[in-house]
Order: structure tokens, then C-alpha cells, then sequence
């Protein structure tokens, strides 16, 4: 459960720092050994069920897919025309192999360092502590949070405006009929969510809400040793992914030529 | 954020929640046409996930709104749980800024449909740059890459700038904009 006491700015700080080093590496090596490791951190200090854990990489290793195969297939042309391999029938370099590669295990690898911050944050934490510790303004910060308090409404909203329309006879069989009916629903919806937000802001500026940062808070967040611990900890990762990547001869940099 | 009433804080907050789960609905479509027809997938629909800059701008009319809600539509995806995580944070941030600097360029007080098309092009503009560094777009065939750019261009005029206004225009006709700038538009051209 380590994880889940961090703090959540700091979380996201890093988590946002570590892929910002990970666009400017493009071997296979180093997304791989920070996937593994993030993965172990994961099911480590964050106690989760590996079914939902599963659910959620399934669409990014699709998308990684893609990523192989067209990089393979549209890549840049290269030059070195030596290292040629045979694969499945098809023909390609090994340098355009290595890239493509590259690129899907990066998006593997940022897929598994968000769920580290998704599968670990409560949201409602997050902003608050945006609000203390990243200077966001409590005017955006609550109003946010009230904003996101309308999502439960707005599906009971959705089915009231359904069964509204069903009484009075309109259906949404067909594609097209479906589409029309789509447009139905969009402007009442937002109509309705705008009228809410705007009784909401009246409500809490009358209970004295000023969006003034000068003001108290009921749950602290602070900044303790643990959290730059996790910083430093993701980081010095980062840098062995590197140098194991360099020993091995595959370490490449941003700007590089084929 | 200082000349903001607070009620327009909490509608675009809200407008930004209703767009995230909007944004977030779109999702799935993108991965299947990625799948289908690699990176250039997601431009074809890209414009829908800069709708909100055209709405909230057009409608509010202050400084930041654009950039504004697009950060919270990203904040509340992360909320809902997409697995994009905190990084899609930073990349509603970027869509926002290209949108915002359409709306600067006019000292936010032109809302014509032409500015709310070029907005829609300015995200596109910011967000396929971020892409481009992020996603490693450097490898790719620089055709295949211009390809890529001119269709979410498209896509971003169409679908944020055209789209966006007409469902502003639209929600401004059931009378609950009334106390907001656009819906103060309405009211004074019904007037004339």
C-alpha cells in the first residue's frame, strides 16, 4: 500500500518526468526493463487485482500493435540496406525492426507507469492536493470538483431524457434514426448540466466560497521523505534502464539519424 | 482568472465534465481506426477532442477559457480513469494553448466563425507538435507525417470549430445562456 500513501502531486510529477525521458530514448531495451519494473512496482507496493490491471493494458497493447506495424511498414526509409531480415515472409531492416519495437514497448511502458497513478490516486485527493502543494486556484480546483459531482447525475439525467422521448414515441431504430436521436439528447443534456452548474456556483457563493487562496482546509496534503524517495527511486531506475541499454550496445538518444 | 464570475468557473467545469465523457466515449473509435490504418486513425476524429476550447471560449468570451477547459476535460478524464494518466493532463494543456493564442490574436473579442475554425486548427497546430516529440511521429515517412498533419488540421476546423459553434448556438437558443456573453449576443441582435 506504499503507493498509495504518496502524495498525489508529487506522483504525477514524477510519473510525468519519467515519460518525458522516456520520449527522448528510442531503443527497445530501456521501455522494456522500466515496463517490467513499473509493472513490479505496481502489483508491489499497490496491492491490485491483476484482472482489472489486465482489462485495462488490453487496449494499449493494441495500440502498441499498431505502433509496430506501421512504424515497420511506413517507417522512414533507411539506408542501411545490409542487416536485412527475414520475418513471416516479409523483408525489412534490422534497424527499422529495432524502431518499431522502440516505439511499441514505449507505449507499453507509458501505459503501465499511468496505471501505477491511476490504479493508486483517489481523484478527489489529486485535485485538492494540486490545490495545496502545485498552486492550482481554488476557484478552479472546487469547481472542478463540483463539476465532477454532476457525472452521477447526468447519467440518471440521460435516462430520464430517454424515457421522456420513449413516451412520447420516439425511437431510435436504425442507424440513422439513432444518429437523430443523438441530437436530441446533446443540447438538453448540456442545457441541463449548465442550469445545475449555475445553481451549484450560486450556492456556494452564498455559504461564503470566495475562491480566495487565502482560506483553511479540512484535509492537508503535504510533501514527506517518502515522496521524494519515489522520485529519486523512478529516476535512478530510469538511468540503470539506460546504462543496461548502453552496455548492451542499443542505447539511442532523441536526436539521432538513421 | 480575476475578472471571472465564479458561475462561469463552475459552467465550464461542468461543460468540461459533459465533454470528457465525450472525449472519452471517442477513445475506443480511435484505437480501432488506429488499428485499422495506423497513426493517421486518430487525426481523421482529432477534432473532437478540441470541442470543448471552441465551446467554452465562445461561449464565456474571457481570457484562458479555452485553455482552460480544455485542461479540466483532461483533469476529469484522468478522474474517470483513463489509462492515459497524467500525461493526458499535460496534452489537454497543449491542445488548450493552441487555441487560446487563436483567441489572444484577437484580444479575445472576436468570435466570429472564422476565428472559432482557426482555433480549431491552432490545437490541431500545438497538439501535433506535442504528438510529434511525444509519440516519436520523427520515424515515420515525413509523407505519411504531412499526411497526418493536414488531416487533423481538417478534422480540427470541422469538427471543434463548425461543430462546436453550432452546439453553442444551439444551447444558447434554449434561453439558459442568458447571463453569459453569447446568450447576450442573442438577446441583442433579437433586440435590433
Amino acid at each position: 500500500m506504499f503507493l498509495h500513501q504518496l502524495n498525489p502531486s508529487v506522483k504525477a510529477l514524477t510519473i510525468v518526468v519519467t515519460i518525458i525521458l522516456l520520449a527522448l530514448v528510442f531503443d527497445p531495451i530501456t521501455p522494456a526493463l522500466l515496463f517490467v519494473w513499473t509493472i513490479t512496482l505496481t502489483f508491489i507496493g499497490g496491492q491490485i487485482h491483476w484482472k482489472r490491471y489486465v482489462l485495462y493494458l488490453l487496449p494499449f497493447s493494441i495500440l502498441s500493435f499498431g505502433m509496430l506495424w506501421t512504424t515497420l511498414f511506413v517507417g522512414a526509409p533507411s539506408q542501411n540496406l545490409e542487416n536485412v531480415i527475414h520475418l513471416f515472409g516479409l523483408s525489412f531492416s534490422y534497424e527499422a525492426l529495432l524502431t518499431a519495437l522502440a516505439l511499441a514497448l514505449r507505449v507499453l511502458s507509458v501505459a503501465a507507469l499511468s496505471l501505477l497513478f491511476i490504479f493508486t490516486t483517489d481523484m478527489v485527493d489529486f485535485i485538492l492536493s494540486l490545490n495545496q502543494q502545485m498552486r492550482l486556484s481554488p476557484k478552479i480546483a472546487y469547481g472542478v470538483l463540483a463539476g465532477f459531482r454532476f457525472l452521477p447525475m447526468m447519467k440518471e439525467e440521460w435516462q430520464l431524457l430517454h424515457a421522456a422521448h420513449r413516451i412520447r414515441g420516439a425511437r431510435g431504430n436504425g442507424y440513422n434514426e439513432r444518429w437523430k436521436h443523438y441530437k436530441r439528447f446533446a443540447i438538453p443534456l448540456l442545457a441541463s448540466a449548465i442550469r445545475k452548474a449555475e445553481r451549484t456556483a450560486i450556492a456556494m457563493e452564498s455559504k461564503g466560497f470566495t475562491g480566495d487562496r487565502n482560506r483553511t482546509y479540512y484535509r492537508q496534503f503535504n510533501v514527506k521523505k517518502q515522496d521524494g524517495f519515489f522520485f529519486l527511486c523512478m529516476l535512478i531506475t530510469f538511468l540503470i534502464a539506460c546504462l543496461i541499454s548502453n552496455q548492451l550496445g542499443f542505447l539511442k538518444i532523441y536526436p539521432y539519424h538513421f | 482568472m480575476r475578472n471571472w464570475r465564479f458561475k462561469e468557473v463552475v459552467v465550464m467545469a461542468a461543460l468540461s465534465v459533459v465533454f470528457a465523457v465525450i472525449y472519452l466515449a471517442f477513445f475506443p473509435l480511435g484505437k480501432l481506426l488506429v488499428g485499422l490504418f495506423g497513426p493517421i486513425g486518430y487525426d481523421l476524429i482529432f477534432g473532437i477532442w478540441f470541442i470543448v476550447s471552441i465551446i467554452a471560449a465562445y461561449i464565456i468570451r474571457k481570457p484562458g477559457a479555452a485553455f482552460l477547459s480544455e485542461t479540466i476535460a483532461a483533469m476529469v478524464e484522468v478522474l474517470i480513469g483513463n489509462a492515459t494518466g497524467p500525461m493526458l493532463i499535460i496534452a489537454g494543456m497543449v491542445q488548450g494553448i493552441g487555441a487560446e493564442a487563436v483567441f489572444a490574436a484577437t484580444r479575445w473579442k472576436i468570435y466570429s466563425t472564422w476565428v472559432l475554425v482557426a482555433a480549431g486548427m491552432g490545437s490541431a497546430i500545438t497538439s501535433f507538435a506535442y504528438g510529434y516529440v511525444m509519440s516519436g511521429y520523427a520515424v515515420l515517412h515525413p509523407g505519411y507525417v504531412t499526411a497526418m498533419f493536414f488531416t487533423r488540421l481538417i478534422s480540427g476546423a470541422l469538427i471543434a470549430g463548425l461543430i462546436g459553434k453550432a452546439i453553442s448556438d444551439g444551447l444558447a437558443k434554449t434561453g439558459v445562456l442568458s447571463s453569459f456573453a453569447l446568450g447576450k449576443e442573442l438577446r441583442r441582435k433579437k433586440s435590433a
